[in-house]
């Protein structure tokens, strides 16, 4: 009986999903509420977890929760620890949250909310909770060990050598189109410019504070941090009242590029306990909070998408980047679908704190499907605008013009209605001098999340704090990935240095140090510097780099998970990650022909390289560069970037060959299939912990 | 955190506040110098543990050394 009851309530549960997804894809003319993409997302997460994951985890894997755990195992109360499931599960959620799911989903919606909800739901079903998943009880299996070994003992030395290389290419895009997402969202803006950088004062007053006041007191510097953030905002309110103080903080995007670079020299310099483990705990807190606030403010208001499901720039027309709806949505949307970058997560802090094998279900697979949830809701909070407000935020200077009277002539040419007035007077509530072409996502969403709270909340007049407020949470969370990430990409160059002079790889000698967290940041630099002065706006061409990167890293990731699912005897069930790997191979492959390749300038590296030339020799310059000499720069960024691509389709076809020949030599019985796996003898069990 | 214990109850408020804050620290990815010194009490007896500054000073540097504390 009960098992009956059970069976209808599962059945009930998919035939919501289905409902839900029906009406959001056959809606025409009409808006439909967000209450339709939420329940079509949580119904399919719901029956994807119930019977996907657990397939994974008992057919796959045979995840048995009484064989050891390298926590239990090895427990050395430092990295290994064995920790309660729904505590891994938090941390490991905080660490795999990052911009990246609220960025890729904002963009994506030019094509309507219809493509990106698709792939961000069937994405993660099918590929990025798989992956997130198998990575990580493939790295409990063997001790929490990296990707990076993982690639290079279950495949060789060739895909170890090539998923180390695009670790450090990743590092470097990723890190460059962030800080550009920051300075489109701080140039001209005095009270974000003043709250986002109070925000490292904040942070080194909380370092002192543990270091010195009252050392270790976690939780009590974060709540103080809390307090003083509010403090920031209204600083920087009155700051942008003030007729003598605004001008100061009204930066040009150049400036701001400076100076987060020397941010990011500086955070890598620096000891960690001063800026960055601070900052991190203040941006965890902010970010669980923020993420949980925007879910129970779309649960009350449910508000009507006004974005239509499918636009006519699906045919690759769209202003806010170019090229169509298929590869693009799916390189666009990155993170919130599938993320190449959790697999590092995955095998390097949490597999370390895995009481039980059986919790990589709950944690890889289920933290993922979290991770998708925001996507989602950032999907709805860019699609509640109308689609005149969100073109006008997110299309680049050179589609709009520089008034709201051009920006409103060209958004009624694209067929989306959109007064000057109304655009004059969004700016005016949110406290800007103006939304125009602010590229790059944060500010849309910002809007978006404002728009959601003040009505959640009410109070109109509170829609310029709100704004400010998700302005203030989404840079917290980019600068802490380009904080760490600076250090880490220095900590990987000085681990390269190491091989040409052994002093370079000395991590406490001062001009290694230095010498090499300047040559990351130049390394990210170059493309942000890029990014601020393209008259296209930089994200157009950047944020598909992003993505081919992070897919490249995905299809790494995928091909250990196949070898060590070959390995294992399990040939059969390859197609879990097989599937997935092919999407994406066909995705970044094109996604990547199509950047180089493409004959429009406004969508091949090199077409636009070509006309950048010609622009330089005759003189006859497009609007927004100065002279010759800044034509002749943005066809060497073309180009640039034209070779990082190529780089990326390069390593993609090298680790699928390389994995594709161990797979056929396995299965072939050329090779024993054997893995590099902890091997289960029976001797440790999971009560005992006889490790050590 | 400083609350009092109560005698009665099983788990007063206090001790539920107490390892809330503690999971919210775990959470955060906190350097956890308790667990450490029982471990290292129960585990290595003959070696003189850290001390809590030595301790939490070689978490942090350990975690900002590697990709996989920070995404995207």
């Amino acid at each position: 009986m009960v098992k009956l009851a059970r069976a209808a309530l599962w059945v009930l549960i998919a035939a919501a999903g289905a409902v839900a997804f029906a009406g959001l894809a056959l809606s025409r003319g009409e808006r439909v509420s967000a209450a339709w993409l939420l329940t079509a997302a949580l119904c399919s997460y719901l029956v994807a977890y119930r019977f996907y994951s657990r397939f994974i985890a008992r057919r796959v894997f045979a995840l048995d929760a009484s064989r050891p755990t390298p926590a239990v195992r090895l427990s050395d109360g430092r990295d290994f620890v064995p920790t309660h499931r729904w505590i891994v599960f938090g941390h490991h959620f905080a660490a795999i949250a990052g911009p990246g799911p609220l960025v890729g989903p904002t963009l994506a919606a030019q094509f309507g909310y219809l493509p990106g909800a698709l792939w961000i739901v069937v994405g993660v079903v099918l590929g990025g909770a798989v992956q997130d998943m198998v990575i990580l009880a493939a790295s409990v299996r063997r001790d929490g060990k990296s990707l990076g070994q993982m690639a290079r003992e279950e495949i060789g030395p060739v895909a170890g050598f090539t998923a180390l290389v695009a670790v450090l290419g990743i590092m470097i895009v990723l890190i460059s189109v962030l800080a550009l997402v920051v300075v489109n969202t701080l140039r001209a803006s005095p009270w974000g410019t003043v709250t986002i950088g109070l925000t490292i004062p904040i942070a080194m007053l909380m370092g002192v504070y543990l270091r010195w006041v009252r050392p270790h007191r976690v939780l009590e510097a974060s709540l103080i941090g809390l307090a003083l953030l509010v403090g920031a905002l209204y600083a920087g309110r009155w700051v942008s009242e003030s007729p003598s103080l605004a001008p100061l903080f009204t930066l040009r995007g150049t400036t701001l590029a400076w100076l987060l670079m020397a941010y990011g020299f500086a955070a890598s310099v620096v000891p960690v306990w001063l800026l960055l483990a601070p900052r991190d705990y203040l941006s965890a807190f902010v970010k669980i909070g923020v993420v949980a606030a925007l879910a129970i403010g779309i649960l009350l208001v449910l508000p009507p998408l006004e974005m239509p499901a499918v636009t006519r720039f699906v045919d690759g027309t769209g202003p806010v980047f170019a090229g169509k709806v298929f590869p693009f949505a799916f390189i666009t949307i990155a993170c919130g679908a599938i993320s190449g970058f959790h697999a590092l997560i995955a095998s390097g802090t949490t597999p370390k704190l895995l009481e039980r094998e059986t919790d990589a279900r709950l944690v890889g697979y289920g933290g993922m499907l979290v991770e998708s949830m925001v996507a989602v809701m950032a999907l709805v909070a860019a699609c509640v605008l109308t689609p005149g407000v969100y073109f006008a935020i997110n299309a680049p200077v050179a589609a709009l013009g520089p008034t709201v009277e051009s920006a409103a002539e060209a958004i009624r040419a694209w067929g989306f209605t959109v007064t000057p007035a109304e655009l004059s007077a969004l700016a005016r509530e949110v406290g800007e001098p103006s939304l125009l072409s602010r590229t790059g996502g944060a500010p849309s969403l910002a809007v978006g999340m404002a728009h959601i709270f003040s009505r959640a909340l009410g109070g109109g007049g509170a829609m310029a704090l709100w704004y400010h407020f998700a302005i203030m949470f989404e840079a917290l969370f980019i600068l802490t990935t380009l904080d760490a990430g600076t250090r880490v990409g220095r900590f990987m160059l000085q681990d390269i240095g190491r091989h040409l002079w052994a002093p370079l790889g000395r991590v406490s000698w001062y001009p290694a140090v230095v010498l090499s967290s300047a040559l990351f940041v130049a390394l990210w630099g170059v493309f942000l510097y890029q990014g601020v002065t393209d008259p296209l706006g930089g994200i157009n061409s950047l944020w598909p780099l992003f993505g081919i990167a992070n897919q490249l890293l995905a299809a790494v990731a995928l091909c250990v998970g196949t070898t060590i699912i070959v390995k294992m005897g399990k040939a059969r069930y390859a197609w879990v990650t097989v599937l997935p790997l092919a999407w994406l191979a066909v995705v970044t492959m094109s996604g990547a022909a199509i950047k180089i390749f493409s004959s429009d300038p406004k969508l091949g590296f090199l077409a636009s390289a070509r006309l950048f030339d010609a622009a330089a020799r005759s003189g006859v310059l497009p609007p927004g560069l100065a002279d010759a000499g800044a034509a002749a720069q943005m066809a060497f960024n073309a180009r640039l970037d034209a070779a990082v691509a190529t780089f990326f389709m390069v390593s993609v076809v090298v680790i699928i060959a390389d994995s594709a020949r161990e797979w056929v030599q396995v299965i072939a019985g050329r090779k024993p299939a054997r893995t590099t796996e902890v091997p289960f003898d029976g001797r440790h069990t999971a009560a005992a912990g006889a490790g050590d | 955190m400083g609350a009092p214990r109560s005698q009665g109850a099983p788990r007063s408020l206090g001790e539920r506040l107490a390892s809330a804050a503690r999971a919210l620290r775990m959470v955060l990815g906190a350097p956890d110098y308790e667990r450490y010194l029982s471990h290292a009490r129960e585990r290595h007896p003959e070696v003189p543990p850290l001390s809590r500054d030595e301790f939490v000073a070689a978490r942090l540097r350990a975690r900002y050394e590697r990709p996989g504390s920070r995404c995207c």
